[in-house]
This record gives structure tokens, sequence and C-alpha cells, in this order.
């Protein structure tokens, strides 16, 4: 697999410094990011079922392999340098659990997350 | 030629030697964990090879010669022996640690370079259509 693209929410504060934070990042895997349910997404991905993209992010790899939700996010630290290591422990099976639970809750509460530390209204 | 004078000359030989020795061990060894590293580019692996032995030397080296200080007069070989006995393992150990620290490096690389070209941790939820750029 060579890129990776991620359909992110582009209302969220949070998600849009995860974006900043990423363009940083030295990687393995190159990184498209189209915000989700956009006309660029239907474009890319006509059989996608885009109402599902909004709710948790959503990653499609090269290969047409969709990631939904805390897949998706182990996916991007996969794609990173300095992060695939982590990918490859929180993917064990001892801490898939874990990692599902908590990437879950921070992605159900993004919108509180960002309103809680100014995000929202940073890059506004 | 005192007693003194003998035990710290034969503390430096002894402690160079040594260092020489491990030196060279991990010259000629960590070549290959290197090479595998680089993918075969064997000049790099080289390169890196020697710039982490230059290293090794300069701290051991060091090492060395700020320990060489005993702190109090040698009179006899019993002393001699006794105080070569302390400094000579200090050393060792020294030079176990290094040693153990350059693994460390060389498998830490390995494992970064050999997890570029590992499949993704997670099996994808579905396979979706994807239209190819124009």
């Amino acid at each position: 697999m060579f890129s990776l693209t991620v359909l992110y929410d582009p209302e969220c504060g949070l998600c849009r410094r995860a974006h900043e934070w990423l363009a940083e990042q030295s990687k393995i895997v190159e990184l498209n990011f189209v915000p989700c349910a956009s006309d660029e997404a239907r474009r890319r991905y006509p059989q996608l079922n885009h109402d599902l993209t909004k709710q948790d992010l959503t990653v499609v790899g090269d290969d047409g392999g969709v990631y939904f939700g805390p897949k998706a996010w182990l996916m991007v630290l996969w794609s990173l340098v300095r992060y695939r290591d982590w990918a490859y422990r929180l993917a064990s099976p001892e801490l898939l659990p874990t990692t599902k639970r908590v990437v879950s809750m921070i992605s159900q509460n993004r919108y509180q997350i960002g309103r809680v530390t100014g995000l929202n209204r940073l890059t506004r | 030629m005192t007693i003194g004078i003998s035990t710290y000359l034969i503390y430096l030989a002894i402690s160079v030697a040594l260092t020489i020795w491990v030196a060279r061990t991990l010259h000629k060894n960590g070549r290959v964990f290197l090479v595998d590293v680089f993918h075969g580019n064997d000049a790099l692996a080289d390169s890196v090879n020697h710039l982490l032995v230059v290293g090794f030397y300069l701290i051991n080296f060091g090492y060395v010669t700020l320990a060489l200080k005993l702190g109090y007069a040698v009179t006899s070989a019993e002393q001699s022996i006794e105080a070569l006995s302390v400094k000579v393992g200090m050393v060792l150990l020294v030079l176990g640690g290094m040693h153990f620290f350059n693994l460390f490096i060389f498998s830490r690389m390995r494992r970064r370079s050999v997890q570029h070209n590992q499949p993704p941790p997670i099996a994808p939820d579905a396979f979706t259509a994807v239209r190819q750029e124009a």
C-alpha cells in the first residue's frame, strides 16, 4: 500500500488540529486528506456510504480497503515513521479493545473536546 | 621505574587492548546488521558503522583516561594487583555497558527498517471501488 485517503470531518476543531499535526509528521505511506461527504470524496468513492463517514473518521487505502473509526486511527498511526510500532502495539489482541474504547470515546465527543479546549474557535 | 608507574602503565595497556578488541568485534559483526538495515546500501552501512566505532572509542578512551588516577601510593606488588583489579574491572563494566547500548541501537534500527515493509496491523472493514485519478 502506497497511499491512504483520510476522510475527515471539516466541522470539528480537534480534527483540523490533528490534520495540521499529521501534515508535519514524516510518513511511510502517503496521506491524502479529503473532507468527508464532500464532492471530491463522492467522486473518488462512488460506492461508499458517505453518510456513515460523517459519523467517524474513515480511511480508504489505495487498494480500496475501508477502515472505519478506531481502525482508521490505527491506519493513520501506521502510516507515520515515528508511530508505526505504536500502531502494532495498540492493535495487538491485548490492547485492541481498550484502543477501540478510548478512540470511540474521543471521536464521539470530538465537538465537546474542541469546544472545551478552544480548538473549534482557534482555526475558524 | 617505581611500582606505581608500572601499575599505571599496565592499567593503560590492558584498558587500551580491551577497548580495541571490543571495538573491532563491534565493527566486524555490526556491519551485517547495518547492511540489512540500509537495504544493502554498503557504503552507507560502512559509514554509519565507522561513525559508531569512533564514538565508542572516544567514550571508552575518555573513561580510561579519567579513571587513571589511583589517589593513593602503591608500594607493593599486592597493592598493585588489587588496584589493577578495581580499575580494569570498572573499565570492563563500562565497555560491557557501551557494548549492550550499541547492540540496542543496532536492533532498534533493524526493527524500524523491518517495520517499513510490514502490512497494516488490522484488516479493513470493507472494500470499495476507487475511481482512478484523471
